[in-house]
């Protein structure tokens, strides 16, 4: 009989890697670790000084509702103008 | 017992129907759902037949742990030839209806034949009924399942329906159960609808044994316990997958305007909190509905704030939907997104291909391939609320020159709007992508690119690619049933191993699609929730089935290779535009605009991208060209299909 059902599984054993009360900058290669204070509703990455508005799910758990435009327009502009120079 | 459960034949051009077991050995092979829908079609399916003909096969399914003890298995899985791309066709939905038909009996159905008229099927404990439907023709899907149970005095009766888009042979008419349970991709309902069938009703009391019942619950604790306490379903509970959209939309993973921008800026008005805002009791936990045995809870309520439609009741909005009638036309305003997500529920519409295919139509405007004189006037403009929804119902009933021509669906369109339209035009294998922008993630393009049913992200994505997770965790997901010794990369930018990422994806998903269980219980988009070293246990205490995690992998892998049989049989070849395992050239030469500094710039690399398919090929066991080595074949054990098992 192949069923164990007294060790975890791969994806079971993951589950002590989760964190709550952060997450992870949305820019690919910086992906810092964000953690706003309780109640916050934005936050900025303090790598690449990109901004995001937050929601909470839970009083410990915070998720990016969006960027803040005004700020990462202006940091995403010119991130390309320097990108399609460089080409 | 669940497999006792058994499958009909139903010809609607006799009326007559024949009942069978699904022996063991069937099982062992295919297990059920979709794997076993696969076999059945390429088994029941001649080479060239019109997917709107007599002779297609139309399959229903549930899965072999659908209505167990087992969570979440609420699947029904619906299969023929696609009338949208000529190739398979296969949608997926929840709900109650498979539970439903188990309970009278069946796992399967295959539906040939036409009946001369409208007629419904009503399967109850075991017999089946062919009943005129004449009196429910040309309604919606909601009204359609209203009547239905009138008709038969049982409000217990779950439906499968169409709406008119189905009756009109809208190439991407969906099929519908309940209000929002929508088998949305490849034009199931137009399949349906060709059949003059508009509904299969069910009504089933009978018990389904479970092998092993008190260890079945006991580990059913634990299984619950592994996907409720996951983040993504905590969030899914609370804004159902709209939570995606402000997540998504933030780095510039959001088709806009058709595909100029990968970024719909500030559309902080149909996030979901927004909507939360303006819609009463519509999410959080206690407004939050659910389908059959799922405890994450992910179907928002609402009710239309405001406009012509003001107090409709729908359920929804999905992510799809903001990006269809938000996104992807540059029209992010909830109400917009509200009301067109409630038409294309009640007409019976892909919400996906609805919203690209107008989103190209209005790229071609702005190009002036198309002018107002194709649109009867219709200012059909990027941003143009009232254009978009007044294309929604043109679409349905098929109305002036460029509805009727998208109706068809996109290749069948490019060719009537003629000039260089399918240049615009964002398929692949005839499907139009989710409203997503995968320029700067290649292994959700390779997905895209290679999935069974044409450009979908329900086939092979691999989602929690965007999650950055440490190489340590990404072995341990993708090193396991199957040893994996290759590199793997943290970041969804790269190229490297993220062949084998979408391979292994591949299998996951088909595990759980014949499982009968939804894919928000499975690594999709959380790393933590229940695969192939799971699904044993589940599948022994429900079923008696002793399979090992290797055993599962390998008939997943069996049954995606069946999908690529009958694709291959169809036209399938590896780099055709129409058909074939291609993206767009503007992945290849547009960089992205918009999003975080690391995106913008970025577009595929073609060269790696290639060699990325021919990494998958590999992987998969196919040569060069995409098809199956024989040697696969035998090692799969289908060297002989079609077989005619069963």
């Amino acid at each position: 009989m192949a069923i164990d059902d007294k060790q975890l599984s791969g994806a079971e054993s993951l589950r002590k890697t989760r964190t709550y009360g952060k997450f992870r900058c949305h820019n690919p290669t910086c992906m810092g670790r964000l953690e706003p204070k309780p109640g916050d509703k934005h936050v900025k990455c303090p790598v690449c000084t990109c901004e995001f508005r937050v929601a909470w799910i839970r009083p410990d758990f915070p998720r990016i509702r969006g960027p803040v435009w005004e700020v990462n327009k202006k940091i995403a502009e010119a991130a390309f103008k320097k990108k399609m120079e460089g080409k | 017992m669940a497999l006792d459960r058994k499958i009909a034949y139903i010809d609607l051009t006799t009326g007559e129907v024949e009942v069978k077991p699904i022996p063991l050995d069937v099982r062992r092979k295919f297990l059920g759902g979709r794997g076993l829908d696969a076999y059945l079609l390429l088994n029941h399916s001649k080479k060239g037949c019109d997917p709107l003909g007599s002779a297609n096969p139309l399959i229903v399914s549930g899965g072999i742990l659908t209505a167990t003890c087992a969570s979440a298995t609420a699947r029904t899985h619906i299969m023929a030839k696609s009338p949208l791309t000529g190739l398979l066709g296969s949608a997926n939905m929840g709900g109650f209806f498979a539970p439903e038909m188990a309970w009278a009996g069946f796992h399967h159905l295959v539906i040939k034949g036409k009946a001369k008229k409208p007629v419904y099927l009503f399967i109850k404990n075991g017999t089946i009924e062919i009943r005129d439907a004449q009196n429910v023709w040309g309604k919606t899907t909601t009204d359609t399942q209203w009547a239905i149970q009138e008709d038969l005095n049982d409000r217990e009766i779950k439906s499968l329906v169409i709406g008119p888009a189905g009756e009109n042979l809208v190439a991407f008419a969906n099929v519908m159960t309940g209000i929002k349970n929508a088998g949305g991709r490849t034009g199931m309902g137009a399949v349906m609808g060709s059949k003059n069938l508009k509904a299969i009703a069910c009504r089933g009391t009978m018990d389904i044994k479970i092998a092993h019942p008190v260890e079945a619950l006991e580990y059913n604790k634990r299984f619950i316990d592994q996907i409720t306490s996951a983040k993504v379903n905590k969030t899914q509970g609370t804004l159902g997958t709209p939570m995606i959209w402000g997540a998504t939309n933030s780095w510039g993973g959001v088709r806009t305007r058709n595909f100029q921008y990968n970024q719909c800026e500030y559309a902080d008005d149909i996030e979901p909190e927004a909507i939360d805002e303006i819609c009463e009791d519509t999410m959080g936990p206690y407004h939050m509905a659910g389908c059959f045995g799922c405890q994450v809870h992910c179907r928002a309520q609402y009710r239309i704030p405001s406009g012509p439609l003001k107090g409709k009741y729908d359920e929804g909005p999905e992510y799809t939907s903001q990006g269809a009638f938000g996104g992807e036309p540059d029209t992010p305003r909830a109400e917009t997104v509200l009301v067109g997500n409630h038409l294309v529920d009640q007409y019976g519409m892909d919400n996906l291909e609805v919203g690209s295919l107008i989103s190209w139509a209005m790229e071609l405007y702005e190009k002036g391939i198309i002018t107002s004189k194709d649109t009867d006037g219709l200012d059909l403009r990027f941003g143009n609320d009232e254009a978009l929804l007044e294309m929604v119902e043109r679409i349905c009933y098929r109305k002036g020159k460029v509805a009727d021509a998208l109706a068809q669906g996109g290749i069948p369109a490019s060719k009537i709007f003629g000039k260089n339209s399918f240049e615009y035009l964002i398929q692949v294998k005839g499907m139009s992508n989710l409203h997503s922008d995968e320029r700067a993630t290649p292994g959700l393009a390779l997905n895209i690119a290679t999935a069974s049913r044409g450009s979908d992200h329900l086939r092979s994505r691999p989602a929690i690619d965007l999650y950055h997770l440490p190489e340590k965790v990404l072995h341990k997901i993708y090193g396991s049933p199957v040893p994996y010794k290759g590199k793997l990369s943290s970041e969804h930018t790269e190229y490297v191993g993220k062949a084998w990422q979408v391979f292994w994806q591949e299998n996951c998903y088909m595990g759980v699609d014949c499982l009968g269980i939804c894919k928000y219980h499975t690594t999709f988009l959380g790393a933590t929730l229940p695969n192939f070293e799971d699904w044993p246990k589940v599948l022994y205490y429900n079923t008696g089935l002793e399979y090992t995690p290797e055993e599962l992998w390998d008939i997943s892998e069996r049954c995606n290779m069946i999908e690529r049989l009958f694709n291959i049989r169809e036209g399938l070849t590896r780099d055709d535009l129409e058909k074939g395992d291609m993206l767009n050239h503007r992945y290849f030469d547009e960089p992205c605009r918009r999003g975080a500094p690391d995106v913008v710039g970025m577009m595929i690399d073609k060269k790696k991208f290639v060699k990325m398919i021919d990494e998958f090929y590999e992987h998969k066991g196919l040569d060069k060209d995409g098809n199956p080595k024989p040697e696969t074949l035998k090692r799969l054990g289908i060297e002989n299909e079609p077989s005619h098992m069963l």
